[in-house]
């Protein structure tokens, strides 16, 4: 059975009889007929048989992955921010910001092609841009520029803001787990102001497979 | 030719009764009307875009539809933003705008808040009810899985989400039970039912909304604007799920 987490930006793929590692994929890359058996994601809808909810998706794979029965998971991906809080084992608070949440990832993503950044390179900065979403933010970089920061600077200080924006939307706590692609982004993961366990980009595909019944520890994350 | 009369909110009880001895023809301004196609932002110019998503229908049915008269409830069993929009409507209108204080305290019950039916048809008979000064007809309770709170939405497309076995709570149960302005039975609710606590974006009720859903165990907070969002549909049916309530037919798992 094909499970894939069709993302904005990236397509994770996992075949429960041939694969032993999830791939991922460019979504830019699949072929426009290419269907998954059971999928989560925007594009979940018109590209599998059967689409599951990311938040129900992003809750499953974090009570698999996560041993405690209280915490904050929250998926930080392209477009959106997610977060599920657990309190003994059960879910007792959620949140999709689709909105004032838009498009962060994929701008951090864009800022780092276009000023030609290496975010494993760039230190914290003191502080962060005060910003609500990617494109609102992408003005104070500019502004910053103009006034003399560098552009490394400048950009460092909008995923510091972006980071701070995700750790208030998930409810502030003092320890989170991480999902989704800014796993990879140590900047980021830097500037959240709290202790951070990094669970990777296929938390959504592990709650596919607890949907499956499937045992933990399918995939080598 | 029988009169037709706009009503918004719930007016009290003798004004429907007498709208019915005189076989008026009632339209609920608070949803939106078949026969109007019109977008909703062609009430922008008279009431602001950022506004109760509610209120800006209730605007522009009164543009669109040809109406005799209209009663707003403007008193306690409303909310202040109607008693706003009957100055406008005042204004915009050559026709008798009717304020109102509904006050009515005598309880009709709440049969359909409390049955198994699909949701779309629960809150289209408990708004229809509204119209009718009659005692409801009898339903057997069914046993709850889950629970809704608040008004009924501007998008009924928001109620599929939701099992026939949801239990009605909040301002759509005092509608029903004849009793806007009856805080007390606003503010009930089940702790043992996983409960949405739904508001129009931009609504003064989203406080009370908030301040319940914080007592409740198991509560979602929610708001949407003139439709729900895919976050906030998804945020319902996650939690429905992650609950244990089973999901209804055609819904996203």
């Amino acid at each position: 059975m094909l499970l894939a987490d069709f993302g904005t930006t990236y397509c994770k793929l996992f075949d429960t009889q041939r694969d032993t590692r999830a791939r991922i994929v460019a979504s830019r890359a699949l072929e426009p007929g290419f269907q998954a058996d059971l999928a989560t994601g925007h594009n979940a809808a018109r590209r599998s048989k059967r689409a599951v909810n990311e938040l129900s998706a992003l809750a499953r794979g974090g009570r698999r992955l996560i041993s405690a029965d209280s915490f904050v998971l929250l998926d930080c991906g392209s477009r959106d921010l997610k977060f599920v809080r657990f309190a003994q084992g059960k879910v007792v608070d959620m949140g999709w910001n689709a909105e004032c949440g838009a498009s962060m990832g994929f701008t951090i993503e864009l800022l780092a092609t276009y000023y030609q950044l290496d975010y494993a390179a760039m230190a914290v900065p003191q502080s962060g841009f005060s910003i609500t979403c990617g494109v609102l933010g992408m003005s104070h970089i500019f502004d910053a520029v103009v006034q003399g920061s560098s552009e490394e600077e400048a950009v460092a200080r909008f995923v510091r803001g972006i980071a701070l924006n995700a750790h208030r939307f998930a409810g502030a706590p003092e320890e989170v787990y991480l999902s989704g692609g800014l796993c990879d982004n140590p900047l980021f993961v830097a500037c959240l102001p709290c202790t951070v366990h990094l669970l990777g980009r296929f938390v959504l595909l592990e709650g596919l497979l607890d949907l499956l019944g499937h045992e933990k520890g399918h995939i080598q994350l | 030719m029988a009169e037709q009369v706009g009503i918004v909110g719930v007016p009290p009880l003798e004004v429907i009764a007498a709208l019915n001895r005189e076989g008026a023809r009632i339209f609920d301004l608070d949803e939106p009307q078949p026969q109007i196609r019109a977008p909703i932002e062609q009430s922008a110019a008279w009431v602001p875009r950022v506004y109760c998503a509610i209120l800006r229908t209730v605007v522009l049915n009164a543009m669109l539809l040809k109406l005799d008269r209209i009663f707003i409830d403007v008193g306690p069993g409303k909310c202040d933003a109607a008693l706003n929009i009957a100055e406008v409507l005042d204004d915009m209108l050559a026709i008798p705008i009717h304020r109102t204080h509904n006050q009515d305290r005598i309880p009709y019950g709440f049969p359909l808040c409390t049955s198994a039916m699909p949701m779309v048809e629960k809150f289209t008979l408990i708004s229809k009810s509204v119209q009718k000064a009659t005692p409801h007809q009898p339903r057997e309770p069914c046993t709850p899985l889950c629970g809704f709170w608040g008004v009924p939405p501007r998008d009924f497309a928001l109620l599929r989400l939701f099992p026939e076995q949801t239990h009605v709570f909040g301002w759509a149960r005092c509608m029903e039970n004849k009793t806007p302005a009856d805080l007390g039975l606003e503010r009930q609710f089940d702790p043992s039912l996983p409960t949405v606590f739904f508001t129009q974006t931009f609504c003064a009720k989203s406080a009370l909304a908030h301040h319940l859903g914080r007592r409740h165990p198991q509560a979602l907070v929610i708001d949407c604007d003139v439709s729900p969002s895919n976050s906030a549909r998804a945020k319902i049916e996650a939690f429905l799920e992650l609950s244990g309530v089973p999901s209804p037919a055609g819904a996203l798992l």
